[in-house]
C-alpha cells in the first residue's frame, strides 16, 4: 500500500503495547493490513493502515452511507478496542479517526500525552456499564390510578356520577393519568441515577436517538456509569433491587456492557 | 454471558441480538474520544450515519448478516 493513511483505534501506556503482540490482536478495519502500535514515550496508539483513497474525506463520507460497509467496520473497531480495553486502561477514539502520516500521530502523543496520560489513570480498574430503562406503558397506567389518591378520588366520583358528568370526567381521568404516569416514570428515573450514582464513580444520562420500543417496553432513558470492576457485584446488586423495586409500574432495566470507556472520555479537549 | 431475572437483563457479551448490535454502533459511531485527526467524522455526519445503520439494524437479516461476517474476522 503505498498511499496509506493510518486509523487510529485507541491509546494505551507503551508498557501494554509490549505486552499486547500484534499479532495475538483481532483484525484490523481492512483486511489488507495489520494493527500495530505507534509509540511515544509512555503512550502507544494502536493503528493499522488503510488505502488513502478509501479514506479520504469525500470518499469516506459517501462510504459512509453505506450502511453494511459502516456497520462492518464500527464492529471491528469495536472489537479491537474491547480486545486491549479487557486487558489494559485504554482510552477507546470515536470511530473515523484517521492521520495521514505517522508523524502526525506520533505529534499527537506527544502534545496530548499528558492530558492521555490522566485519562488512563483515572480509568485504571474501570469499565462502563450501561443501564436503559424501559417501560410499559399500559402497565405504567393502570398502576397510577392504584397509587394516585386524586385519581382514585375522581374514579370512584365518576362511577357515581350521572353518566353525561361520568363520561367528561372519564376524559379528566384520562388526560391526568397520562401526566401523572409522566411525573413517576421521571420520578423512577431520576432515582435509578441517583442510586446507581452512589455505587459508581461516574455518571452519564445519555441522549436517546430514536424512540426505540421493544418487548421491554419504551426506552425512556439511557445512563452509562463507570464502575470499578471490584464493584461490579455491588453494582448488580443495586440495578437488581431497583428493577424490583419499580417493577410494579411497568419498569424494567436492562444492563450492557461491559464496554470500553467511552462515554468517559469526551470531556478531554482532543 | 447473559444473566436474567424477572426484572433485569444483563446483555454482556455477544449475543446476535439486535440490541447489542445497536447498542455497539452507538457506541464507536457516537462516543468515544474525539481527537483531533487529520479526518475525522463531523458529529453532524455521525448522527445521519446512525440514523442509517437504525434501518439496517431493524432488518434483523441484514443485521444477522454483518454480525456473521464480523465473527468470521
Amino acid at each position: 500500500m503505498s498511499a496509506s493513511a493510518f486509523y487510529v483505534y485507541c491509546i494505551a501506556e507503551s508498557s501494554i503495547a509490549t505486552q499486547l503482540a500484534v499479532d495475538s490482536l483481532p483484525a484490523a478495519i481492512e483486511d489488507d493490513a495489520k494493527l500495530e502500535w505507534v509509540t511515544v514515550n509512555t503512550l502507544a496508539a494502536l493503528v493499522s493502515q488503510v488505502p488513502r483513497e478509501t479514506y479520504s474525506e469525500d470518499s469516506l463520507a459517501e462510504h459512509l452511507t453505506d450502511a453494511t460497509w459502516t456497520a462492518i467496520r464500527a464492529m471491528r473497531h469495536e472489537t479491537v478496542v474491547e480486545y486491549v480495553a479487557k486487558r489494559a486502561s485504554a482510552v477507546p477514539l470515536r470511530f473515523g479517526s484517521i492521520y495521514l502520516e505517522r508523524a502526525g500521530i506520533e505529534k499527537m502523543l506527544t502534545e496530548k500525552g499528558r492530558e492521555l496520560e490522566e485519562i488512563i489513570e483515572h480509568l485504571r480498574g474501570r469499565e462502563e456499564w450501561g443501564v436503559n430503562v424501559y417501560c410499559d406503558r399500559s402497565v405504567l397506567l393502570s398502576s397510577i390510578t392504584s397509587v394516585s389518591p386524586v385519581l382514585r378520588e375522581l374514579v370512584e366520583r365518576a362511577e357515581q356520577a350521572p353518566p353525561g358528568q361520568s363520561y367528561l370526567m372519564q376524559k379528566k381521568i384520562g388526560s391526568l393519568r397520562v401526566d401523572e404516569a409522566r411525573t413517576a416514570v421521571n420520578r423512577i428515573i431520576d432515582q435509578i441515577e441517583e442510586k446507581l450514582k452512589t455505587q459508581t464513580d461516574d455518571a452519564r444520562r445519555l441522549r436517546i436517538l430514536k424512540v426505540e420500543t421493544t418487548e421491554h417496553g419504551e426506552l425512556k432513558a439511557k445512563f452509562a456509569f463507570l464502575v470499578q470492576r471490584s464493584g461490579f457485584e455491588e453494582f448488580r446488586d443495586a440495578a437488581e433491587r431497583l428493577a424490583q423495586e419499580h417493577q410494579a409500574a411497568g419498569v424494567r432495566l436492562e444492563l450492557t456492557g461491559p464496554w470500553p470507556v467511552y462515554n468517559f472520555v469526551t470531556g478531554f479537549s482532543g | 454471558m447473559s444473566a436474567s431475572v424477572d426484572q433485569i437483563t444483563v446483555i454482556d457479551e455477544w449475543e446476535s441480538s439486535d440490541i447489542s448490535l445497536l447498542e455497539t454502533l452507538d457506541h464507536v459511531l457516537n462516543r468515544g474520544l474525539v481527537i483531533a485527526g487529520e479526518i475525522t467524522i463531523s458529529v453532524a455526519d455521525i448522527d445521519l450515519i446512525f440514523v442509517g445503520l437504525n434501518v439496517l439494524v431493524s432488518s434483523v437479516e441484514t443485521a444477522h448478516e454483518v454480525l456473521r461476517k464480523h465473527q468470521m474476522e
